[in-house]
């Protein structure tokens, strides 16, 4: 008895299958075929670079090497450095900022002056998010150092003061459509 | 019981805080970039003055290693008479090693004349002082005067550049003769200061 129910189901799976197979053919009518293209995705870009800072005196003349320049009271230096920053992106914004120096001072803090950086865009101080122009745009930042001529004495002769390192952050902000 | 309830829920809503602070901030994070600039050390010049004596040619730095002002002995040529004068000189030399601009002027200030001992011949020498352009100079008598009230400034001294001071000390020719054989302590203080090199004056 229950050989035989083994038999029929066995039986009727055989006859499902070939009936499938079969009917593979009998659908093939008409069929048509069209086809898109979405084209490429291609990222944007992002970059903050720094070229080489120049150091320039009261009057504008450049100091090849700062390590070979002695500061006396009344100098004023300039440390001028050029950032380029490239932005590619439809939606693309980013903020430049400093993240600010630690600087070692040998100074008696009183007799000098130093300035945080300033980032200028042509001139101008940078209003911040930068968007992209097409090309690479060009952050100028800058720091200056005075000793000042109300020194007294001999303070603060062959005194140093390091700079250390100065970071300049490109942090992309979000714009409406990205989220 | 119910404490610890209140515990584990406390615990839980803290990880989830915690959890929650940690997903937001990745939300924030698109792209970023950033550059590092090294502007470098900036180191001040040294103020060196160098004295050398005329006659014995004896040098010394103005200001001594441990910061205290140098005494150079001049040591004129020569003894003193009544009426008659014996001379010395200092050139002093700008010596620094500034970057830029840094120049200075010497000011030879009021001379003070002490007797050795219980002596009395202070009252009777007169100090007379000139600037030079050579040394030789120091022993012709001609341009001597006595240091103003303001004392006498050399012209400017650039870098590397120096300039002579020619003293000349006399005995009145009144001195009386129980001045004989007494010694006197000139000391002449010379101080060097920077002049303003800022356009807008300092």
């Amino acid at each position: 008895m229950k050989n035989s129910t083994l038999v029929k189901g066995t039986a009727a799976i055989a006859v499902g299958a070939a009936l499938l197979l079969g009917g593979g053919g009998t659908l093939a009518n008409w069929n048509a075929e069209a086809t898109a293209a979405p084209g490429t995705i291609v990222a944007g870009d992002l970059n903050v670079t720094a070229a080489n800072g120049v150091w320039t005196d009261r009057a504008g003349t450049v100091i090849p090497d700062i390590t070979a320049y002695k500061v006396v009271p009344g100098d004023k230096l300039t440390f001028t450095q050029p950032l380029t920053v490239k932005l590619v992106g439809n939606k693309m914004a980013a903020n430049v900022a400093t993240t600010g120096i630690t600087p070692t001072n040998g100074f008696t803090s009183t007799n000098v002056s130093v300035s945080a950086p300033v980032l200028t865009v042509g001139g101008t101080a940078v209003s911040n998010p930068l968007k992209p122009t097409g090309s690479d745009q060009t952050v100028t930042a800058t720091i200056t150092f005075e000793f000042l001529s109300t020194t007294t004495g001999r303070a603060d002769t062959t005194a140093s003061y390091n700079f250390g390192s100065v970071a300049f952050q490109l942090t992309q902000v979000t714009q409406p459509g990205l989220s | 019981m119910r404490t610890k309830r209140a515990l584990k829920a406390a615990a839980l809503i803290a990880a989830a805080v915690v959890l929650g602070l940690f997903t937001v901030q990745g939300t924030f994070a698109l792209w970023n970039a950033s550059a590092v600039a090294a502007p470098g050390t900036v180191s001040a010049a040294s103020f060196d003055v160098a004295l050398t004596a005329v006659n014995s040619g004896a040098t010394t730095n103005m200001t001594l290693a441990n910061g205290t002002p140098a005494n150079l002995a001049l040591s004129p040529a020569g003894t003193l008479g009544p009426g008659t004068s014996v001379s010395g000189g200092v050139v002093v030399t700008n010596n620094t090693n500034a970057g830029g601009q840094f120049n200075t002027t010497i000011t030879v200030g009021q001379p003070t004349v002490a007797n050795s001992g219980s002596g009395t011949l202070a009252s009777y020498i007169i100090v007379n002082s000139k600037t030079a352009a050579s040394t030789t100079e120091c022993s012709s008598s001609t341009g001597y005067a006595q240091i103003s009230t303001s004392g006498l400034v050399s012209p400017t001294l650039g870098k590397g550049g120096s300039t002579i001071f020619c003293f000349q000390v006399s005995l009145a020719s009144g001195a009386p003769s129980t001045v004989k054989g007494q010694a006197v302590t000139i000391t002449l203080p010379l101080t060097a200061r920077q002049l303003c090199g800022v356009p807008s004056g300092c």
